[in-house]
């Protein structure tokens, strides 16, 4: 019978924890495999594979966050608490500062207008004519 | 007889100097050969469909059995039966590698010059076209 | 003899004789009689007294190795690389400087003369550095061709290594002193051929250097030639330095449209760019010279092209569109007029399958009004006898003459390599020369008559103290300018200048076939256009103005908005945005001289074709083809539509174009003379003075030398000194 009344007050927890009935629901629509935003911790619970996620913000780097989610949103350091790369989470193991890193995490910009695109550094033949602007003459 | 103008004139002229004593390829006379050309397009006019699916092209089934019978068409005026003959071994050649999907999607697309632009001919299209065509 | 530079003077005392034979000069052939019979490896060879061994050899077609030696200069005999053994004599002798003696058999091949060619390489290699892998000269070294076939095959030299410093000696060539083998060939060639003593020798045996003495810049417009002169990579050129080797380039054998000489020329192109340009030997144009904006002036090509048709927009602004679209555009606007509210301007680089493509479109659409952009006077016969505006006694046939009078003209400059051969015929020939015009530096001395039209007028009508020397001369010739007939005098000029050429000719008492007139002109496609019947000058196009002008490669600025209404159009077609484009409404491309089958006649009435090097860049086409897709879009379809068919509407037209390498002979001086008096014109007093005076005029004259950045380069080290040069830091 406990067995039972634990499970239901887990289900409540798990309602309250994302905010209540409406969070909740938001949170069910934005599921995907991983999320960060908040650090909800470690759940002995569940079973390894699913005992670490991240909720991911709705904003980041001046991008609206909410349904359009990427795993490289996650900052390197949580990315290995993430993976179990470590059990050290950054809040209790803060990385070591490097100058290569980057102040604040930057999410990948492949396929966005932002992303970088290879160019030519070989000289050119032929230099064409440029013709003068209509209102220097 | 032969009488007729023929595709390879190399092929007509062993024609006409011994058009009799010639050893026939596979049919001995003209409905012979004739039969066999029926026979390799029902072949083809029943593998139709099939190469449409089994290849995904692009066309329908209709299509398909058109270029067949143009591609038949433009052997017409062929009248001498080792002519056509050798024209049948090398359609069922053809037809062979397109049941076994020896070809590619490609090759079977060739019979159609979907790719293929003509080269220009005239001063204007040859001057847009590239500095010397 | 006394005109010889000091180094010829003292060889020509150790080997008396030796020296006239030995270049190309022509002399008379001397009688059969007295010929000398020598032996070449055994083999009997009949050959003139005072012939060297060397050219006895080279008779007998047997090469002998040689660095110092070079059949245009004089003999210097100091590389020692030409020892070869004589029969019977003590010693090797330099076959260069040895006057071969009767009955002498030369041995080339014996073992006594590879060992002193074994040996003399040895010496030679002691000191040059092992650099070829790094050598702009690698794979066209004579150094090392004869090091590979003649030299040891190994080394016995442990010792140190002398090294000189490199000298700045301009932004055209690079000196890297430490490869000097001491030949002399560019001190001879610059006191000799080019006439700047600008270039010595320092320093005596192991200490000899060759440079300018004091850090100087080498001032003469055919300097580039000691690079091609030089056996070794001492000299070589300074743009060209490390961007390609010999064996990956493709040569293309082509004219010269720079200047109106059309040297011939070797372009080296590899990957579709003009790498280098090299001469082409032709005996009867250039020699085996060219001349500095020839050879240097390729980087124009890469810079400031017109790579797609152009239009002005609403803006006015002009921007880039389809073949399509502009040539509908030109089409149209071609539709719409008739007669002589349509116009044409050629200007000086343009070849003759264009002007004649351009003359049948213009003419199809009623119109006359085909101008050239250099003015020739039309009064009197004008160009109606091809003589009046040809340089009738040919390139070559100035080592003929005895007497050269200039007319208002500056050779140096505006046709380098015809001043080579005045030059040439003043140092062998002893020929006199006398000018009339602005006092210049010739490179060679000359009589200065004075720069006043007046001592023409006195010249003509016999009161000039000048005139006597005039009268005695045997072969007289008078090359006039170009830019002094463009003066508002021109026809009076033209008609003074005839008159005294046609009393000298009938004072000389020459041959029927010797002309004496001469026109020097300065651009390459003139004689082609009035050949082809084009007006010369703009001066119609000033008096009535076209509603649509066709611009065809005019960037000389002789026309411009001003000169025409407000609505009218400008199309331009060409290969450079100079000055020309920025005025038109329509720009077409075109191709320049490297990218384009072209026919070309220079100065003296030779026909020459350029060939393609290289393609056009972006969407340019060649320049007749254009035009004609002009015509076919505004319904006057031209019945031509490949090279072969173009030419031979030139062989309708003017037979004369298409003989290629000819020279059509043009002889009606006299007609020329009598009409000539018909002209009712004042000579002004303005003094004559070339437009090209000194050297910084000389290297920025057209749309591609102006492009130029090894041009602009010169201009700056001739005004601020080659120090003023910024060059990049690897040397």
């Amino acid at each position: 019978m406990a067995e039972y009344v634990n499970l239901v007050r887990r289900a409540f927890g798990q309602i309250g924890g994302h905010g209540g009935v409406r969070g909740f629901l938001l949170q069910l629509f934005r599921v995907n495999d991983v999320k960060i935003g908040t650090l909800i911790g470690d759940k002995k619970h569940y079973f390894f594979g699913r005992h670490r996620w991240v909720i991911y913000t709705t904003e980041m780097n001046g991008k609206k966050t909410l349904w359009e989610v990427d795993g490289s949103m996650v900052p390197a350091e949580w990315h290995r608490w993430l993976h179990c790369m470590t059990d050290d989470p950054p809040t209790t193991h803060p990385p070591e500062p490097k100058k290569f890193l980057a102040e604040i995490h930057q999410f990948n910009v492949s396929g966005t207008s932002q992303q970088y695109v290879p160019y030519s550094t070989t000289r050119k033949k032929i230099y064409e004519w440029v013709p003068p602007k209509a209102g220097a003459q | 007889r032969i009488s007729s103008v023929m595709a390879s004139t190399a092929a007509s002229r062993a024609a006409v100097s011994a058009a009799k004593v010639v050893k026939p390829i596979l049919s001995r006379d003209l409905d012979e050969a004739k039969r066999r050309v029926r026979e390799l397009y029902r072949a083809w006019y029943r593998e139709i469909p099939n190469t449409v699916a089994m290849f995904q092209l692009d066309i329908t089934t209709r299509q398909g059995r058109d270029k067949v019978r143009e591609m038949f068409d433009k052997n017409k005026h062929v009248t001498d039966p080792r002519v056509i003959d050798m024209l049948v071994i090398k359609g069922k050649m053809e037809l062979q590698e397109t049941i076994h999907i020896w070809k590619q999607k490609t090759h079977i697309m060739r019979y159609f010059h979907e790719t293929q632009e003509p080269r220009p001919a005239d001063f204007l299209s040859k001057f847009y076209r590239g500095h010397d065509p | 003899m006394l005109r010889l530079p000091t180094i010829g003077r003292a060889l020509a005392g150790a080997a008396k004789g030796s020296l006239a034979p030995s270049n190309t000069v022509r002399t008379a052939v001397r009688a059969a009689s007295n010929m000398v019979e020598v032996f070449v490896d055994g083999k009997p060879l009949e050959v003139e007294p005072g012939t060297t061994v060397l050219q006895a050899c080279e008779k007998a077609g047997i090469q002998i190795p040689r660095f110092c030696y070079h059949e245009r200069l004089s003999v210097a005999g100091n590389c020692r690389m030409c020892l070869v053994e004589i029969e019977k004599a003590p010693k090797p002798v330099a076959a260069c400087a040895m006057p071969v003696m009767k009955g002498w058999n030369i041995l080339t091949n014996s073992e006594k003369t590879r060992k002193a060619r074994e040996g003399v390489m040895e010496f030679l290699l002691a000191n040059h550095p092992l650099d070829c892998p790094i050598c702009d000269q690698g794979g066209e070294c004579d150094l090392q061709d004869q090091s590979m076939q003649f030299g040891s095959d190994r080394s016995r030299f442990s010792e140190g290594k002398r090294a000189v410093e490199d000298k700045n000696i301009g932004p055209l060539i690079k000196t890297i002193m430490t490869r000097c083998i001491q030949c002399t060939r560019c001190v001879r060639f610059a006191s000799e051929i080019a006439g700047v003593e600008d270039l010595g020798t320092t320093g005596r045996g192991h200490n000899l250097q060759i440079g300018t003495y004091v850090e100087k810049m080498f001032m003469s417009e055919l300097s580039g030639n000691v690079i091609d002169v030089c056996p070794v990579g001492a000299l070589t050129s300074k743009p060209y330095a490390f961007t390609a080797r010999p064996w990956e380039t493709r040569k293309t054998e082509s004219i010269d449209v720079l200047d109106a000489v059309g040297s011939n020329i070797v372009v080296s192109t590899r990957g579709g760019e003009v790498m280098r340009v090299l001469p082409r030997l032709n005996e009867d144009v250039n020699e085996e010279w060219i001349s500095d904006k020839t050879r240097f002036a390729y980087d124009g090509l890469k810079r400031q092209r017109l790579t797609q048709p152009m239009v002005k927009d609403a803006s006015g602004q002009l921007t880039p569109t389809t073949w399509e679209d502009a040539l509908t555009r030109v089409a149209g606007a071609l539709q719409s007029v008739q007669g002589n509210d349509v116009a044409a301007v050629a200007g000086g680089m343009v070849d003759a399958e264009a002007l004649v493509c351009l003359k049948d479109l213009l003419n199809r659409l009623d119109s006359e009004n085909l101008c050239t952009e250099e003015l020739f006077p039309m009064a009197g016969a004008g160009t109606d006898l091809r003589s009046n505006y040809l340089l009738n006694s040919r390139i070559a046939g100035i080592e003929d003459c005895d007497l050269l009078l200039l007319v208002g003209t500056n050779p140096r400059y505006e046709a380098p390599l015809f001043n080579a051969r005045i030059r040439k015929s003043w140092l062998h020939n002893e020929m006199n020369i006398a000018m009339v015009g602005h006092k210049v530096d010739l490179s060679y001395s000359y009589d200065h008559l004075g720069e006043d039209t007046s001592v023409l007028k006195e010249l003509a009508n016999g009161t000039h103290p000048f005139c006597k020397v005039l009268s005695a001369a045997k072969r007289p010739v008078v090359v006039v300018g170009s830019s002094a007939l463009q003066r508002q005098d021109g026809a009076a000029i033209l008609g003074t200048v005839s008159t005294i050429a046609q009393n000298a000719r009938t004072s000389s008492g020459v041959e029927e076939g010797w002309k004496v007139l001469n026109v020097l002109h300065r651009v390459a496609s003139q004689v082609a256009a009035l050949d082809l019947g084009y007006k010369a000058g703009v001066d119609a196009i000033r008096r009535n103005p076209p509603k649509v002008l066709f611009l065809l490669g005019a960037d000389a600025g002789c026309i411009t908005r001003a000169d025409l209404p407000k609505e009218s159009l400008i199309i331009y077609q060409g290969h450079h945005g100079d000055l020309g484009a920025p005025m038109a409404d329509i720009i077409l491309p075109g191709a320049a001289y490297t990218e384009k089958n072209g026919t070309y006649v220079n100065t003296e009435g030779r026909s020459q074709h350029t060939r393609v090097a290289v393609t056009a860049p972006g969407m340019a086409r060649e320049d007749w083809r254009v035009i004609r897709a002009v015509s076919e879009l505004a319904g006057v379809t031209l019945p031509y539509d490949s090279l072969e068919e173009v030419r031979s509407r030139l062989a309708e037209v003017a037979p004369n174009l298409v003989r290629y390498d000819d020279v059509e002979d043009a002889n009606y001086f006299k007609q020329a003379t009598e009409l000539a008096k018909a002209v009712n014109q004042d000579l002004l007093a303005a003094p004559l003075v070339p437009p090209q005076v000194t050297v910084k005029d000389f290297y920025m004259t057209d749309s591609i030398s102006r492009a130029s950045q090894t041009m602009a380069k010169c201009v700056k080290a001739v005004t601020e000194g080659a120090a003023a040069v910024d060059e990049p830091s690897v040397c």
